[in-house]
């Protein structure tokens, strides 16, 4: 998915190994595109981070996260340059041409195939073992893969869709992760919070979890929320108070339907991410949610994200399930019953 | 999980022969349970095929229409649906029928009477393309990688579409065809005129009376199967031959196969032309193409229908299903006939203001004549990811020139190609409630080609039916 991170990236690697001489980067090499910045930049402070660890920190280099890779590629080679220098005695500076990927060579019909599937089809190997090119982007997407697991919702992107914050009785990552039934409760401040703050009775209740992905919920869930208030507007269907709990679990909505007496929850939540992308958000939905709820009475919609369902588009289709659930009392299968 | 059954008719009214198919479509739903719905068609049936008619002709000119609407009524007897049931096909007029003098009154008389929601199409690009879809070889091109030319050769014509990965690459339109000399009694009855054109040039053309044994019969069969070689190779470069019809070959990667369908292939692949019964050159032109040197350089494919393929195609093959989220206004449909106009987006910088105003003015000028506006569908083909602030800022430039001079009759049109339809549809609606809304998505059009839009099915999705004139191009 990004071809240009992941040729930088073995640039790098293939300098760590010595196999070339000492060189300035050509400055065609790295000039990030506008949809690259974010993963140069998470790059970068992991690296950055790396420095720190390793000698002494400047000071600045956490601050320069707003630069392109360019700059810290150069520090990086810079400090490499020393310790290559002053092992060699120093002699060449000799220009030398940045590397490149082979060009792909795949046919036509391969072409025509990978138009239908984001699988990683047609990469050719070398050996018995996969390309370095395809090793590094899987490397890249399990990585970021890893990473949204262990972020963290904005502050700020709360305070845009304005909402308040819960807990529930987890306490860190490898709690919420080891202990599924925790994250289905709410802690008790949260539960007096929920009810000091919120509409009783609500029709429709939205509420928000970070879950196994916060990227998911920072890609995805302002477009899909805003979409979805409209469309229930448009159906003047009335909304309860929305708000955002941290790591919760999918069955938290039936302790928060039993608090607030809610119709229909609709359960924004960032799915466990794949290597295809990490920043997928699902949508679960559930007629009177209340405790000792079954699963058969869950619907989701999965699947949201830029390369699957269009947030957009999921919000909209959204207001018309929920429609659809409060015209026949019921969800999951039993919607499916009473459909006929 | 449920399906859905619709009935689709297919009309083919050919210089020599007409014909008819009733089918049905199964559709689906086909997503998991967990995603958003996709319909689609999963299954095609065909429920009734009529017999090969002669096409009733009044006089040379005019086409009896009286007795093909009578062929039609008796054919849905047979296939026992009543024409109120189709939802959905095409009536095509093709070859040297398309040019006589009430043709567009014809199929325009008999899509409306002869069903439902049954589309009025011709055009030679477009009968290729039909042909090629009802033989089965557009499918052959998706499953192979090859590319692959179908060539339907009728009575009049030879329409030619080109195909690779299951997308129509060009077309070539040729006046080769079985009927182009007509015996009676072992003599020449009638040459058509783009024969006698291309004789201009012999010291002693073909008369009307000469022996139907007579060698330049022979040479004009050979000279139809050398332009067809050459066409297939890539060779034909004279815009002015006299067998060429409309423009040059548009396809431009060298052909690996060939499929022949139409009237005249039934000869090539059946080795008996016993259902042929046209005193014509049809079965000679089948033979010659049989045994001509440069031809067998292609892989031979073989096609699953041949006389029926384009009605088979028009029957069974020319309708797609719009996205599943889609927004509809139910009351004005089904529309027909309808022009498009794709509205460029820059993708860069989202101006979608000036974007829409300059479509919307350059559609006008194209579409409306004399102050009367036609109602035009925008397309959206390359519209950027978009943010909700984004769509709103887009649905306020599509209102602000549309919405004023918008009505049942003329509602706003927006077809999309990617997933945004139901979205910007509420949105419009959010923003003003009563201008009637038709925005569909997942349809692939361009510039020039008209949609027709059915009514509303079960399921909440509408069958398309895209009237295609552009090509699929690197």
């Amino acid at each position: 998915m990004n071809e240009q991170l992941v040729s930088m990236i073995t640039q790098l690697v293939m300098e760590k190994m010595g196999n070339n001489a000492l060189e300035e980067p050509s400055p065609d090499t790295a000039v990030p595109t506008e949809d690259q910045k974010k993963p140069l930049l998470k790059l970068q402070n992991t690296l950055a981070n790396a420095n720190n660890a390793d000698e002494v920190a400047s000071p600045g280099t956490t601050e320069q996260s707003n630069e392109p890779l360019i700059k810290l590629y150069q520090t990086g080679s810079g400090n490499h340059e020393q310790s290559l220098n002053s092992a060699n005695n120093d002699d060449t500076l000799a220009p030398i041409t940045a590397f490149k990927f082979e060009a792909d060579t795949v046919s036509e019909s391969v072409q025509a195939a990978k138009k239908h599937t984001p699988a990683r089809i047609g990469v050719g190997r070398a050996g018995t073992r996969p390309k370095t090119k395809t090793w590094l982007k899987f490397r890249l997407d399990h990585a970021a893969a890893v990473d949204a697991v262990y972020g963290e919702v904005t502050e700020g992107l709360l305070q845009k869709l304005d909402v308040f914050q819960v807990t529930t009785r987890v306490i860190d990552k490898e709690e919420y992760i080891t202990r599924p039934d925790l994250g289905r409760r709410l802690s008790d401040e949260s539960k007096a919070l929920i009810q000091s703050k919120c509409k009783k009775n609500p029709k429709v209740q939205i509420i928000i979890s970070n879950g196994l992905s916060a990227s998911a919920i920072e890609e995805n869930v302002q477009d899909v929320y805003l979409s979805l208030q409209q469309s229930l507007s448009n159906l003047n269907i009335e909304i309860g108070t929305t708000f955002y709990i941290d790591k919760g679990r999918v069955a938290l909505m039936d302790e928060i339907g039993e608090l607030l007496q809610a119709e229909v929850i609709v359960y924004l939540i960032g799915e466990r991410p794949g290597l295809v992308s990490a920043e997928s958000m699902s949508a679960y939905i559930c007629y009177q949610p209340r405790i000792g709820t079954v699963e058969a009475d869950r619907m989701v919609v999965s699947n949201i994200h830029k390369g699957g369902i269009p947030p957009l588009e999921a919000g909209a289709y959204l207001g018309t399930v929920v429609e659809k659930i409060l015209h026949y009392k019921a969800s999951g299968v039993g919607l499916v019953a009473k459909e006929g | 999980m449920k399906t859905e059954k619709i009935y689709s008719a297919g009309i083919d009214i050919g210089t020599s022969t007409t014909k008819m198919v009733v089918s049905s479509f199964l559709l689906k739903n086909v997503a998991g349970v967990t995603h958003v719905p996709r319909i689609e068609i999963i299954d095609k049936t065909v429920l009734h095929q009529s017999p090969i008619i002669k096409t009733p002709f009044i006089n040379k000119e005019m086409i009896d229409m009286e007795k093909i609407e009578q062929f039609i009524f008796q054919q849905y007897q047979l296939a026992q649906i009543a024409p109120a049931d189709i939802s959905t096909g095409a009536i095509i007029i093709t070859g040297e029928s398309a040019t006589k003098e009430n043709a567009s009154e014809v199929v325009h008389a008999i899509s409306d009477a002869a069903g439902h929601f049954l589309v009025a199409t011709a055009g030679p690009d477009l009968e290729g393309i039909i042909a090629a879809k009802g033989a089965g070889t557009l499918q052959q091109s998706k499953n192979t990688a090859k590319i692959i030319a179908n060539i339907d050769i009728g009575g009049g014509t030879a329409n030619i579409a080109v195909m690779q990965f299951g997308e129509v690459m060009g077309t070539c339109t040729l006046h080769v065809g079985g009927r182009l000399i007509e015996f009676q009694n072992g003599n020449v009855q009638s040459i058509s005129p783009p024969l006698m054109k291309l004789m201009e040039k012999w010291s002693k053309p073909l008369k009307v009376g000469d022996s139907a044994e007579d060698v330049r019969v022979a040479r004009l069969i050979q000279e139809m199967a050398d332009i067809l070689a050459k066409t297939l190779s890539g060779q034909l470069t004279d815009e002015q031959h006299p067998l060429l019809l409309g423009h040059l070959p548009t396809w431009n990667k060298p052909v690996e196969a060939i499929v022949f369908s139409g009237g005249v292939a039934a000869c090539i692949y059946e080795n008996e032309c016993s259902s042929r019964q046209y005193d014509d050159i049809g079965e000679k032109l089948a033979k010659s193409l049989l045994q001509h040197e440069q031809l067998q350089s292609f892989l031979w494919l073989k096609p699953e229908e041949t006389a029926r393929a384009t009605v088979t195609g028009a029957g069974t093959q020319t309708t797609e299903i719009s996205g599943a989220t889609i927004q509809v206004d139910a009351e004005v449909l089904p529309l027909k006939n309808v022009p498009v106009f794709d509205c460029h987006m820059d993708t860069n910088n989202k101006e979608f203001d000036y974007a829409v105003k300059t479509a919307i003015e350059r559609a006008d000028a194209l579409f409306s004549i004399q102050e009367s506006r036609w109602p035009f569908a925008l397309y959206f083909s390359q519209l950027p990811y978009l943010s909700f602030q984004d769509v709103h800022v887009l649905c306020e430039a599509i209102l602000k020139h549309l919405a004023t001079r918008s009505s049942k009759e003329i509602p706003i049109i927006i077809v999309i190609q990617s997933d945004y339809a139901k979205v910007i549809g509420q949105t419009i609606q959010a923003l003003n409630q009563t201008v009637p809304v038709i925005c569909i998505d997942q349809i692939k059009v361009e510039t020039g080609d008209y949609i027709d839009i059915g009514e509303v099915l079960p399921s909440g999705v509408v069958p398309v039916v895209v009237k295609t004139l552009a090509f699929h191009s690197k």
